[in-house]
């Protein structure tokens, strides 16, 4: 199967400080990837370079189907969750719109995907609330669904459940585990053995900036039946 | 009641009578200022935007530059504009010198720094995740950097108000630049001066009066979106 994607000899330096070398990483589609590493092993710096933000010194970075340097064409591919998500002025609606709009989906497409996607992360109704105004966790869920509503292929999620509280956790691992059958790969970096254990059908791990090699696990849970209120049959 | 309150009295009576030089004097202040600033604006925004978003070498060499330009002195804008627009000077045959295009030209000049400059301290002060919040959402760059200027809007309208506040106050190239000639570019501030100078002190009071209440509403405008 072709990965999603691949990197190659992948060097990023901050000034004279090594950040992050790569010789080679492929991801496959529809699985989910565990980013392990202890603090400044360079986790999050490699979820930025697969996002596009950080442009790495040397190597290259290929999307499935795409020639390389079609940057604008990748970026809609992959969309990154921050730990601390930004979520802009407006209602959790204008939010979920912005990358739509880019997109150029219609008025109609727009207005059933955000109200499918605020469902699967339980914030049904959520659409005229002011962003600015959400708890942490709300925050938390709607940064998901923006990044959701636009059906990535790569979704790379940065510390995802580090600002969730302990009852929302199951409900959140649950939606994750549900995403590869709908087409999805994700990658999500986190502190916890458990829960990369818990997630991961394959963990990366990263020490001193260097990717060792991943560990296979084959183990899918259920998926909740709501992805195909926004997935539908395309997949 | 004397001079002070006579003069107060018949500066009332010279507003709410509606004077007609007064009301030209206002309208051509009002006019020309707003013209400035939306020109300068239309500079000054993307210019600090640029300035904000990019890094190059000379980049703090230019934010000194501009920094410097926030306080030029208004009489040296009008001088430097007035030696151009001189019948003698290399746009002299526009025959701009002492009309509203030529002020609006001098207003603009003194205008776009400070609105670069505001609009550069909204967007470096702005939160440093907007830009790449935007580019994972699939925006480009020129998307993501009007995304940011989205979210700082009301700094910049606020900068752009506060601007607007300035430009009516100033007198220097009012002067310089539109001669203060009656029913055509005497403005509220030329006006207060010449009168006073006169002796038409109620008049020069009465105009102090509008100057004051423009610069309230503004201030009052600015207060509302600095809330926001």
């Amino acid at each position: 199967m072709q990965p999603v994607i691949t990197l190659n000899d992948i060097l990023v330096t901050q000034g004279d400080n090594f950040k992050l070398s790569v010789e080679r990483l492929a991801l496959q589609p529809r699985r989910i990837y565990a980013l392990t590493g202890p603090n400044g092993a360079g986790k999050s710096t490699l979820l930025r370079v697969m996002a596009l933000l950080t442009a790495p010194q040397t190597g290259s970075i290929e999307f499935a189907g795409d020639e390389p340097h079609e940057l604008a064409r990748q970026r809609q591919k992959v969309t990154l969750v921050e730990q601390s998500p930004y979520l802009f002025k407006g209602s959790v609606e204008d939010n979920l719109s912005y990358g739509l709009r880019l997109r150029g989906i219609d008025n109609r497409e727009r207005s059933m995907r955000i109200g499918a996607t605020l469902a699967i992360v339980g914030l049904q109704g959520f659409e005229q609330r002011q962003a600015k105004q959400l708890s942490g966790g709300e925050s938390q869920r709607v940064a998901l669904a923006r990044a959701l509503v636009l059906k990535p292929e790569l979704l790379l999620l940065d510390e995802p459940t580090a600002n969730i509280d302990s009852n929302s956790l199951e409900g959140y691992e649950t939606l994750l585990k549900g995403l590869p059958e709908f087409g999805v790969t994700v990658v999500f970096s986190t502190h916890d053995p458990s829960q990369s254990r818990r997630l991961g059908e394959e963990v990366l791990r990263l020490e001193n900036g260097h990717l060792i090699n991943g560990i296979h696990r084959d183990s899918k849970d259920s998926v909740s039946n709501k992805w195909s209120d926004l997935y539908g049959a395309e997949l | 009641m004397g001079y002070l309150g006579d003069s107060l009295l018949t500066a009332f009576e010279l507003i709410l009578g509606l004077d007609r030089e007064v009301r030209i004097a206002v309208w051509t202040s009002l006019y020309t200022s707003s013209c400035a600033i939306v020109i300068a604006a239309l500079f000054g925004v993307p210019a600090g935007l640029w300035l904000g978003l990019k890094r190059f070498h000379g980049r703090q060499l230019l934010v000194a530059l501009l920094n410097t330009m926030m306080a030029l002195p208004t009489v040296v804008v009008g001088l430097v504009l007035f030696g151009l627009f001189s019948r003698q000077g290399p746009l002299g045959p526009l025959g701009l010198l002492f009309t509203p295009l030529a002020m609006i030209a001098g207003q603009t000049v003194l205008a776009a720094p400070i609105v670069a400059n505001l609009v550069l301290a909204a967007v470096t002060g702005a939160d440093s995740r907007i830009i790449n919040t935007a580019l994972t959402l699939g925006a480009s760059r020129l998307q993501a950097a009007i995304k940011l200027l989205s979210e700082v809007r009301f700094g910049v309208m606020a900068a752009v108000i506060a601007d607007f506040g300035r430009v009516i106050a100033e007198v220097g190239v009012a002067m310089m630049l539109g001669g203060n000639i009656r029913n055509s570019t005497r403005t509220m501030t030329t006006a207060i001066a010449l009168e006073t100078s006169k002796g038409e002190f109620a008049f020069g009071l009465a105009l102090g009066i509008i100057l004051l209440s423009v610069a309230l509403v503004v201030n009052l405008f600015l207060n509302v979106l600095q809330q926001r």
